[in-house]
């Protein structure tokens, strides 16, 4: 009885914030399916009117195929450049890992805004696809979060044995990697890859400043919407929500399922 | 070499592309006329013209009261979290995670939906014959809808500390016959402010560099630093990159220098308790 009084107000606590901060998704997700809320406290009658009209969109196809592919691209990109250095500051030199520490502030330090401006002034007059430039920026901004996930798969093992061992056994190193290391780090690499692709699919800022409108992705699409359609809005919210929430899903599974299995351990 | 050269260069070239150079170009960008000489008039402008002084004064309070009030939000749900089941916690951490990914554009709009002009309570408040005088598309309103960020953001950050805390000296300080209050003042507060300091120029820090929410949600009706940045850059005002440059590099300096000092703080706590 007492325990459970201790837990009583942490989790009233809990959820308090969790509704505060979960009230305007439920509002948008409601409003997605009524056919009219303007002087009720319910709306006046749920429909899927909306979602069958947005879904026919062909702007709405594009949009959401730019935005797949820029996070799927974006993944790829991300996962060449840091997964080798991420494996070398870890098992041989983690003297590196202190230089590599600015990488965790560098949302903080340079948001997208800022960087944005520098990428124009130094690309705006090259004749490089701005779209390469803009999948660099995109891998960049995502660092962190990628960074921070792929060092704590490396925590924990001994992976410098493993890899040497593989090498004394006649493998190149390239090939030693992905043989040995990789496997053991799958579950780190597709939670990473995950946040990649989630950070670039909802990115917004450099894009629209980059391509503005010559590439129309979710986000850029969500806010003409929003400025025109209040209801078809709505609808490409929740269905953003409604992606957002299955990743994170997925994310929880993994790490309970993780954890789990450390506690048979 | 060439081993080396297939871990470091993928990554070297990414980080000199869009990251260095770019930022360099961008400080000497800052010194120069429209016409490509040197110039100081662009640093002049700022301390100068009243537009600009509106922007950083925008920012500043709105950064200010929004990392304030979600700070102490913060500290009240990371404080909750520690007390609940390692599968609640690491269930509500992967969440909050994901949180950054909620804000901008849909969380503006969702703000809109439920507090705007033919928002959510605004019907409620008709039908039930009530006034509403909140406006989300005000000062106020914008400061409020950062904290839908800055929460989680906050909670993730002081998390990790409030959890490291010591339970032995909850206890040690029982014993020696300190009541709730004087234990939270003399043993906890000086244990974590410097934390909290650092959780804070975080928040500040992340607040001031916010663009997307902010365009989303008031345009240009409410100048911040980002979005002056923003509209020097696409012309909405007239654009002026070098302008735009000299306000970004301003920005990442400072910003650079106050994480910094943030970082020190927590720094040399933890190497004093060695």
């Amino acid at each position: 009885m007492k325990k459970h009084k201790q837990t009583l107000i942490p989790k009233m606590i809990i959820a308090l914030i969790s509704i505060y901060l979960v009230a305007p998704i439920i509002a948008t997700t409601l409003y997605s399916f009524s056919t009219s809320w303007v002087k009720t406290i319910l709306p006046e009658g749920l429909t899927f009117h909306w979602y069958a009209q947005l879904i026919a969109n062909p702007d709405f196809v594009s949009a959401m195929i730019r935005s797949l592919g820029l996070g799927i691209l974006t993944t790829i990109i991300a996962m060449t450049c840091f997964l080798p250095i991420i494996f070398y500051a870890n098992v041989y030199n983690p003297g590196l890992k202190a230089r590599l520490r600015f990488i965790t502030v560098l949302p903080f330090t340079i948001p997208g805004i800022i960087l944005v401006t520098g990428l124009i002034q130094v690309y705006q007059n090259i004749a490089v696809p701005k779209i390469i430039i803009l999948l660099l920026a995109i891998t960049l901004l995502s660092l962190p979060l990628t960074y921070q996930t792929l060092d704590n798969a490396f925590i924990s093992r001994d992976f410098r044995a493993m890899f040497e061992q593989s090498l004394i056994l006649g493998d190149k190193p390239v090939h030693a990697f992905i043989k040995v290391i990789l496997p053991n780090i799958k579950v780190g690499i597709f939670v990473a890859s995950l946040l990649t692709f989630t950070t670039a699919f909802g990115e917004y800022v450099i894009t629209n400043m980059l391509l503005g409108g010559d590439f129309e992705t979710l986000k850029i699409y969500m806010y003409r919407l929003m400025q025109s359609n209040g209801q078809a809005s709505s609808v490409l919210t929740t269905i953003y929500f409604a992606i957002l929430a299955f990743i994170s899903l997925v994310l929880v599974l993994i790490v309970q399922k993780g954890s789990a299995s450390k506690g048979k351990e | 070499m060439i081993n080396r050269l297939k871990i470091y260069g993928p990554f070297a070239l990414l980080i000199i592309l869009v990251l260095l150079l770019p930022l360099i170009v961008m400080i000497i960008s800052s010194f120069q006329a429209i016409n490509g000489g040197f110039t100081l008039s662009n640093y002049h402008q700022i301390m100068t013209n009243q537009y600009y002084h509106q922007a950083i004064f925008n920012s500043l309070k709105i950064s200010f009261i929004a990392s304030i009030c979600s700070l102490v939000v913060a500290v009240a749900g990371a404080w909750a979290l520690t007390h609940l089941k390692e599968e609640t916690k690491n269930t509500l951490i992967t969440i909050f995670n994901m949180s950054s990914s909620f804000a901008g554009v849909p969380l503006a709009f969702s703000l809109i939906i439920l507090f705007g002009n033919a928002g959510v309570v605004k019907a409620i408040a008709t039908a039930l014959h009530l006034t509403n005088h909140f406006n989300i598309y005000s000062l106020t309103g914008l400061t409020f809808s950062y904290t839908f960020f800055e929460i989680p953001l906050g909670i993730m950050f002081l998390f990790p500390v409030l959890e490291d805390l010591n339970p032995d000296w909850k206890e040690a300080s029982q014993v020696l016959g300190a009541n709730q209050a004087f234990f939270l003042r003399k043993v906890i507060i000086p244990i974590i402010l410097p934390n909290l300091v650092e959780v804070f120029i975080l928040l500040f820090a992340n607040a001031m560099g916010t663009y997307e929410t902010a365009y989303a949600l008031t345009g240009n009706n409410i100048v911040s630093i980002p979005i002056l940045i923003g509209s020097l850059i696409n012309g909405e005002l007239t654009a002026n990159l070098p302008l735009a440059c000299a306000f970004a590099s301003l920005f990442a300096i400072l910003m650079t220098l106050m994480v910094m000092l943030g970082n020190r703080l927590t720094k040399s706590k933890s190497e004093g308790a060695k």
